[in-house]
Parts: structure tokens; C-alpha cells; sequence
């Protein structure tokens, strides 16, 4: 490669080793004794080094760490309240060298972005734990009391099922800052989690921005379809607050959409010892899936066999529907389309 | 004086510049300010009869991208390791940053802090995350930097390791 001509070379050290306020001492071989100083040593110290100083008498958190026998870095030491400072120790042939440069700028500018990612992993912990609330916890405190009996050969009973997911959280995700998405994410949530646990619902899983859970496996005073709607009617009530509150912060609305079915199901617990996860099989799972992706934002969809199960009926409104895998079935909206 | 370096080592957000923040000046705020390299912190304290001046290198927060250096822990002492109570992941992060410290500066006396003690709801260590700690024959503290709760206690405990060996 050619050389740098010396004018460019002039160029570019005028340009940014300036910045840099670069300041240098010169240390006896192998001890902590200052022979000289050069450059800007004012950026750095209180008062000019002199020769025989000790190097901790000048620079205080360098005491211990003289002498060297390899070169190190010290990088972004905040020697007073702002100001970062790189430090370099190294070892010439006939002394040691250590050399002070200013940067500031760079690191603020890099604060930034370490804010951001930061804040990123407190609120992702903070999502865990609502999770675990609600899926984890729930369900190991209810079989630890005996509440929740199953054998693990698998147990066939009635349930329903129910899966709710947000409109159009794709290209939110896409249009916003991770950390917004979090926060969102997580309001979002427990709007729609807080229902299925107050009706006696359980969490299933969490799918991205929705979730499943199913009626009818923990004991409650209401039927089991009577019980998935009665926590999708508080879901849909629950978000239209949030985001009453969130059009008054002028902040971006999301709607939800559910779908319920009830059927038979095998119910059990997959997995091992630390982590069990408990699951229900059934035609009607899948249906209930199905209907939820019809649903548009702030609607309910059912099946017939939901729908047959309720006290309310005559507020629904019956649509056909072709169901990607199922076919064509008779559904009954809630809620969106009045 | 005697003069005794000491680091504080963690997770980012573990709490490591609060816990310095209370001990030093008796402050906290809720606010997050990420740290970024070092920021070091002197305070004066008696053990037995002696008084030393410790020199607290509040050290930025180990991340996947941006590990620990080990040349922050040339001339240290002592270490305190801080853990976010409401995150056992944070446990494995210090452990991680114990690992290579020891490797590169051999070993050091050190003590514990589970932080974050006053967030009770949210607190997620088990049982097994502790008997897993104190199989490491360490003291272990649980700390609130917010109401200030053993955070005296257990920089103390460290300066008297220090001294008394
Ligand atoms: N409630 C509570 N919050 C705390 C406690 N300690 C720290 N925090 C909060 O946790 C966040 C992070 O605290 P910091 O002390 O900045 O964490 P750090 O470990 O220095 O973070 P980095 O410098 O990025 O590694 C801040 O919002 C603090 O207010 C505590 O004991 N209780
Ligand atoms: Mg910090």
C-alpha cells in the first residue's frame, strides 16, 4: 500500500488527535517514578507532575497498578464527574510510558446506546415475571394445594378454549423503538392476562403478542364457556380503557381479537420436573385458534358448541366462516359488529 | 492511611452504582443512568481500631457485547459481586465475570449482595439459586440500595476481609 502523504497524514492529526487533549508521562523502568510530562497534563491533573512524583501522588486510581510488565488499557475512567479519560500503559525500550486521551464526546455519544439496551434487559425481566405470574406460578400453586388433580396418562374432560392476540402489533413492532415495543407489549398483556385468571381461566401459553388459555380445568362457579366469555368480555373492556388512557397520552391504540371454542380435550402435563407445562389436545383447540384469527380488533368469535352454552345468546350475530384446515362452520360474533 | 481498592462487578442494572450511591452519600434515585467505563468513589471507614480509605471502582455493567476488562482489577483488594434479586439470570453474569477475573487476577476476597431486597413481589430468587451461592463459602447479603438495608453492613463486612484477612 502506498504511504500516507505527509500533508494528508497533517491533515487528519490536526483534525482529531486535537480532540483527543493528548498527555503523556514518562515513568522510570519498573517503578512508579515520574520522569517527565508533555501535552495537555492541565486536562488531566491538578497540578504539573514533576520529576520523582509518584505516580499515585498525581493520578490516584492509578495507585497499585505500577508497575507493569505487560502493556494494558484502561478504558473510559471517569477521572472527574463527566470527563472520560482512555489510559495507556506502555512499555518502551529504556522507560514506560503512560498516555492520557480525552474521550468524552465518543463515549456520550456510545451512552446512548448502551441506555437503550440496558433498559431494554430491566424491562425484559419485568416481562418474565408477568409471565411467570401468570403462566408458571398459577398453575404449580394450585397443584401444590391439591386444587389441580391430573394424572399424567392424560385425563378427557369438556373445556373451553380460548386465544386472544393483538391487531396489528406486527408493523407496531416494526415502526418502534424495541424498548416501546416492551412497554407496550407488557400494558397490553396484562389487560388481557388479569381476565382469564379472575374467571378461573388458566394461562396455556403466550404465543408473541397473544395468548392461550383454557376453562373448565380449574374449579368455578360458572360453566366453563360461560366463564372464557365472561373473561373476553372484561379483555375487550380492559383495553378499551387502556387505550382511552393511551389516546389521552396521545400514544398508538391496539385492538384484541378472540376466538372460543369447547370440546372434549386430553389434558396432562408435558416436560420435565424443573419446568412442566400443562397442555390440552383437542379438534376444538384448533378451531378456537382458527376463530380468533377471523375475529377483527374488539370482537369475540364462538362456536356453536360455546355458543349453546351461554346465558346471552341474542347478543351475537351469526356469521359463516371457511376456516383454513376445518372448513366451513357456523360462527357467532360478539361485540365488534353492533 | 491505608489505602484499599475494591471493584464492584455485576449484571447491567444489577444496582451496582446505587449500592456505591447509598454507601458513599446516602442517596438513591430511581432513575437509570447506565454506567459507562469506571467512576470511582472514596470512603472512609473503621475497622477495629484502624481506619482505612477505601476506593470504590463502580465498574460499568457486564453485557454480551461489552465484557469486563480485566486490567480495572490491577491493585484490587476485594470485590463485591452484585446480583439483581428480581433476575436470577444476573446470577450467572456475575458468576461468568468471577470465572474470568480469576483466571486474570487470581483470587480475591469477596462478598454477595442480592439487591433490590425492598421489590418483594418481584423478587425471583429460589432457594436453589441460594444454596447454589453459598456452596461458594462467600457471605451473602440481601441489599436494597433504595432503603439502604445491609448495604452498610456488607461493605463493611468486606473492608474487615480485607484487613483481617
Ligand atoms: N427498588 C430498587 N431499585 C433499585 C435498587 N438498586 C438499584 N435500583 C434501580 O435499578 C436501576 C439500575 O440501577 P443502577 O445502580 O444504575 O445499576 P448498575 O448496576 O449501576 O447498572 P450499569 O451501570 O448499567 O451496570 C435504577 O433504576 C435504580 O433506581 C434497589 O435496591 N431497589
Ligand atoms: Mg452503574
Amino acid at each position: 500500500m502506498n504511504k500516507l502523504p505527509e500533508l494528508l497524514y497533517q491533515h487528519i492529526a490536526s483534525h482529531h488527535i486535537k480532540q483527543l487533549e493528548l498527555a503523556w508521562l514518562k515513568i522510570s523502568p519498573n517503578s512508579e517514578e515520574i520522569i517527565s510530562v508533555g501535552g495537555a497534563w492541565q486536562h488531566y491533573f491538578q497540578r504539573l507532575p514533576v520529576s520523582g512524583d509518584s505516580i499515585s501522588d498525581i493520578c490516584e486510581p492509578l495507585l497499585g497498578m505500577l508497575p507493569f510488565t505487560k502493556d494494558f488499557e484502561l478504558p473510559q475512567m471517569q477521572l472527574s464527574e463527566g470527563q472520560y479519560t482512555d489510559i495507556s500503559a506502555v512499555k518502551d525500550e529504556e522507560c514506560d510510558w503512560l498516555l492520557f486521551c480525552d474521550v468524552t464526546e465518543h463515549t456520550k455519544q456510545l451512552q446512548q446506546y448502551q441506555q437503550a439496551s440496558n433498559d431494554l434487559v430491566l424491562l425484559k425481566g419485568e416481562l418474565n415475571r408477568t409471565l411467570d405470574r401468570y403462566v408458571g406460578h398459577h398453575v404449580a400453586e394450585r397443584v401444590a394445594q391439591g386444587k389441580l388433580q391430573l394424572n399424567l396418562a392424560g385425563e378427557r374432560r369438556e373445556v373451553s378454549t380460548l386465544f386472544v392476540d393483538i391487531r396489528g402489533f406486527t408493523p407496531f413492532n416494526e415502526s418502534h423503538d424495541a424498548q416501546i415495543v416492551m412497554q407496550t407489549l407488557n400494558e397490553y398483556m396484562d389487560g388481557m392476562l388479569a381476565p382469564v385468571l379472575s374467571k378461573d381461566g388458566m394461562v396455556d401459553k403466550i404465543i408473541g403478542d397473544g395468548a392461550m388459555a383454557l376453562f373448565g380445568v380449574l374449579d368455578s362457579k360458572y360453566s366453563n364457556a360461560q366463564a372464557a366469555f365472561f373473561a373476553a368480555q372484561d379483555m375487550l373492556k380492559n383495553i378499551a380503557t387502556l387505550n382511552k388512557h393511551r389516546q389521552q397520552q396521545g400514544l398508538v391504540q391496539l385492538g384484541i381479537g378472540i376466538g372460543i371454542a369447547t370440546g372434549d380435550a386430553v389434558l396432562g402435563m408435558l416436560g420435565s420436573h424443573d419446568r412442566r407445562c400443562f397442555t390440552a389436545i383437542g379438534r376444538h383447540v384448533n378451531v378456537a385458534a382458527r376463530l380468533e384469527s377471523k375475529a377483527c380488533a374488539g370482537e369475540i368469535l364462538v362456536d356453536l358448541e360455546t355458543y349453546r352454552r351461554l346465558e346471552n345468546s341474542d347478543e351475537f350475530v351469526l356469521r359463516r366462516l371457511f376456516l383454513k384446515g376445518i372448513g366451513e362452520v357456523d360462527g357467532y360474533a360478539y361485540g365488534f359488529s353492533k | 492511611m491505608l489505602q484499599k481498592k475494591i471493584c464492584i462487578l455485576g449484571a447491567a442494572g444489577a444496582g451496582k452504582t446505587s449500592l456505591t450511591a447509598q454507601f458513599v452519600y446516602s442517596k438513591f434515585s430511581e432513575k437509570y443512568l447506565s454506567t459507562m467505563g469506571v467512576k470511582i468513589d472514596r470512603k472512609k471507614v473503621v475497622v477495629g481500631d484502624t481506619q482505612v480509605n477505601l476506593m470504590i471502582w463502580d465498574i460499568h455493567g457486564e453485557e454480551k457485547f461489552k465484557k469486563i476488562t480485566s486490567s480495572y482489577l490491577r491493585g484490587a483488594s476485594g470485590l463485591v459481586m452484585v446480583v439483581d434479586g428480581t433476575r436470577p439470570e444476573t446470577i450467572t453474569i456475575a458468576k461468568e465475570i468471577l470465572q474470568r477475573v480469576e483466571q486474570d487476577v487470581g483470587d480475591l476476597p469477596y462478598v454477595w449482595l442480592l439487591n433490590k431486597a425492598d421489590l418483594v413481589d418481584e423478587w425471583s430468587l429460589s432457594e436453589r439459586h441460594l444454596n447454589d451461592l453459598k456452596e461458594m463459602n462467600k457471605p451473602i447479603y440481601h441489599t436494597s440500595a433504595k432503603t439502604g438495608e445491609h448495604v452498610e453492613d456488607s461493605f463493611l463486612a468486606l473492608a474487615e476481609m480485607l484487613l483481617l484477612g
